[in-house]
């Protein structure tokens, strides 16, 4: 061994220049900025928080709709924003109200979906045994027809909140488990995990410290886009007469407007809901695939 | 010599393919002793890898299973261990050293992190006191001014250094046996040195065994005490490393001495075996070096040699290998 080794202690600093420049590393502002960098990004950041802010404040501001009004089906004013329906109540209230259902039934569906289908699609990506099962019911899942199925479920349990949102993160999680166990496999068979288990580590060690930290970023995507499916999810089924009958939810408007027969005459009652849906599932989805983007490192100018 | 501290008898591994069964190693065996470096010689797909993913418990099954043979450390066989034995043994008992340390590091912690967190969890150290021995190690692998760097992620170390990580992580629990799998193959000729140097002054701190796992001559005249010699998964020969460098008892061995490049013979260009390595699905009968051969007789195309000893501590599974060794043939 001819070449020399540097100095045990001394001046070590001296030693560390020919290092590359320590970068910082990647801290959440950072990401925060970055995220926000883009005006897809801020926009559909800053409608989602104008959708958390009416679903948590506005029923404190908004009087409940209900009972029967003098001013019917009258279209949007000063008086009303989003019209009057047919017994009378204030359409604007309704949607307000309704942010609350649909968005309680988004996040807890989402969660329901998200934690089964991370839990199996680890399973999958780690264990060659567990995989085989894994994927034959997600693709079970997946070939099933979902609406139908929800449909008849919900039919058979009772119409109620609780159960629209189980229902929903109960049928939404075949989606997560395929994203997370096909990047898993890619984790899994990286030489860090064989170094973990070289050092003795675990598999649940593997699959939580080292696994599950690398998959993180598209679990947020996921959450964001198992969110997105689920309103529309919700507001079908309501639509369609399964919703909780004693809360209002954006598809429970449309089907009254349906019901009472003004549909094609009453814009407003069916309008402003669909608008409300629109908007909270594209800036979810646009927060999700901005997200993703702005995590990219091939992306030059995120 | 004492009794070895990891004792390797007739693994044989088999890989389950489209094309049949693949075996990649076959009736191996290895000892190795404390303070002592056992090279490991061979081309890639020799077999050398797998025996040390065998030996580490590394080897997905499947495709890959054991198919017989035994890996005796300290009296206990790692391959009918249970999971949570073989696990106690991996880390504190066997460690490894990586090719590549970038991709064995993970990307996500810092190496302060990985190291503490081996720490805690194994040696059930606090927060504080696993942090000051990740650093303590870090120095002890000459990472400068490692009390700052200790926060710093892989990627911002350079090669060497981050091989360096490697074994600060691999000597962490202080092992009885430590397997380099091509240590220093990834980086520059100054810095493999230093990492062998490294190694070497470890072992001799420690009186770890050590498996070097290599391509390279050159590392195993330097750093090797004994070499084995490994061809298509089958030892092909054995011996302590000045006699093997002296006199080769197998062909392949000769032929890998040969195609060594050296400045102190002007006179021919850089010789090389003929042939490539057989495919592992299809090995030649007979010995699996005869295509290559340049003494091969007709007993070689129809019967595998078996490994025997030629003088004390030799060992050649060749059928001339009296002819070889004696420089006959």
């Amino acid at each position: 061994m001819s070449a020399m080794m540097p100095p045990d202690t001394g001046p070590a600093g001296a030693v560390a220049v020919d290092e590359p420049a320590a970068s910082t590393p990647p801290s959440a502002m950072k990401s925060l900025r970055r995220f926000l960098a883009k005006p897809s990004g801020a926009l559909s950041i800053s409608m989602l928080l104008v959708f958390l802010v009416t679903g948590l404040l506005g029923p404190l501001l908004v009087d409940r709709p209900g009972g029967l009004g003098s001013e019917i089906l009258r279209s949007p004013s000063v008086a009303h924003w989003f019209g009057t329906d047919d017994l009378g109540q204030d359409v604007f209230a309704q949607v307000v109200w309704g942010t609350r259902v649909s968005l309680t039934v988004a996040v807890a569906a989402s969660a329901i979906a998200i934690v089964i289908g991370t839990a199996l699609g680890l399973l999958g990506a780690y264990s060659r045994r567990a995989d085989a099962w894994v994927t034959t019911v997600t693709d079970l899942m997946l070939s099933l027809p979902l609406l139908p199925l929800m449909i008849m479920v919900t039919a058979l349990v009772g119409p109620s909140v609780t159960t629209l949102t189980f229902v929903i993160g109960l049928f939404s999680w075949p989606e997560v488990t395929r994203l997370i166990r096909s990047n898993g496999l890619v984790v899994v068979s990286m030489p860090y995990i064989d170094g973990a288990r070289a050092l003795g580590a675990t598999g649940w060690r593997i699959v939580t410290r080292e696994v599950l930290p690398a998959v993180v970023p598209l679990i947020v995507v996921s959450v964001l886009l198992t969110a997105a499916r689920a309103v529309i999810s919700e507001a079908g089924l309501s639509f369609l007469g399964l919703g909780d009958p004693d809360s209002w939810s954006w598809g429970r408007i449309i089907l009254n407007a349906q019901r009472s027969g003004v549909i094609s005459t009453a814009w407003w009652q069916t309008l402003f809901p669909s608008l409300a849906i629109l908007l909270l599932v594209l800036s979810a989805t646009v927060a999700g695939v901005r997200f993703n983007d702005s995590r990219d490192p091939r992306l030059k100018d995120r | 010599m004492n009794a070895p501290i990891l004792r390797v008898d007739d693994l044989s591994v088999e890989f389950a393919t489209r094309e049949g069964a693949v075996r990649a190693v076959r009736n191996v065996g290895l000892e190795v002793f404390a303070g002592r470096t056992l090279a490991l010689l061979g081309e890639s797909g020799s077999g050398k890898s797998v025996t040390a993913q065998a030996i580490m418990g590394l080897l997905d099954t499947p495709p890959a299973s054991i198919t017989s043979g035994s890996i005796m450390f300290e009296g206990t066989d790692l391959v009918t261990a249970v999971e949570r034995v073989r696990r106690q043994v991996n880390g504190e008992g066997v460690a490894m050293v990586f090719q590549d340390a970038l991709s064995a590091l993970n990307p996500v912690y810092t190496v302060g992190h990985q190291i503490s967190e081996l720490l805690r969890v194994r040696r059930k150290m606090s927060r504080s006191a696993a942090r000051a021995r990740a650093v303590e190690l870090m120095e002890r692998v000459r990472i400068p001014a490692a009390a700052r760097r200790v926060d710093d992620y892989p990627h911002q170390f350079s090669g060497g250094m981050r091989q360096r990580i490697m074994i600060a992580l691999a000597v962490a629990l202080n092992p009885r046996v430590l397997i380099a799998d091509e240590p220093t193959t990834a980086l520059d000729v100054t810095v493999q040195a230093q990492i062998m140097e490294l190694l070497t002054e470890l072992q001799r701190e420690n009186g770890m065994g050590m498996v070097l796992i290599t391509h390279d001559l050159g590392v195993v005249a330097e750093v090797a005490d004994d070499v084995t010699v490994m061809y298509a998964g089958r030892i092909v020969e054995r011996g302590s490393v000045e006699e093997l460098f002296e006199h080769a008892a197998h062909p392949y061995t000769r032929g890998l001495l040969r195609s060594m490049p050296r400045t102190d013979r002007e006179d021919d260009e850089l010789w090389a075996i003929p042939g490539a390595p057989p495919s592992p699905v299809l090995t030649p009968k007979g010995c699996a070096f005869h295509p290559r051969c340049d003494i091969a007789i007709d007993l070689c195309r129809s019967e595998q040699p078996g490994l025997e000893v030629i003088a004390a501590g030799r060992t050649s599974a060749c059928h001339l290998r009296a002819e070889v060794f004696d420089g006959r043939a």
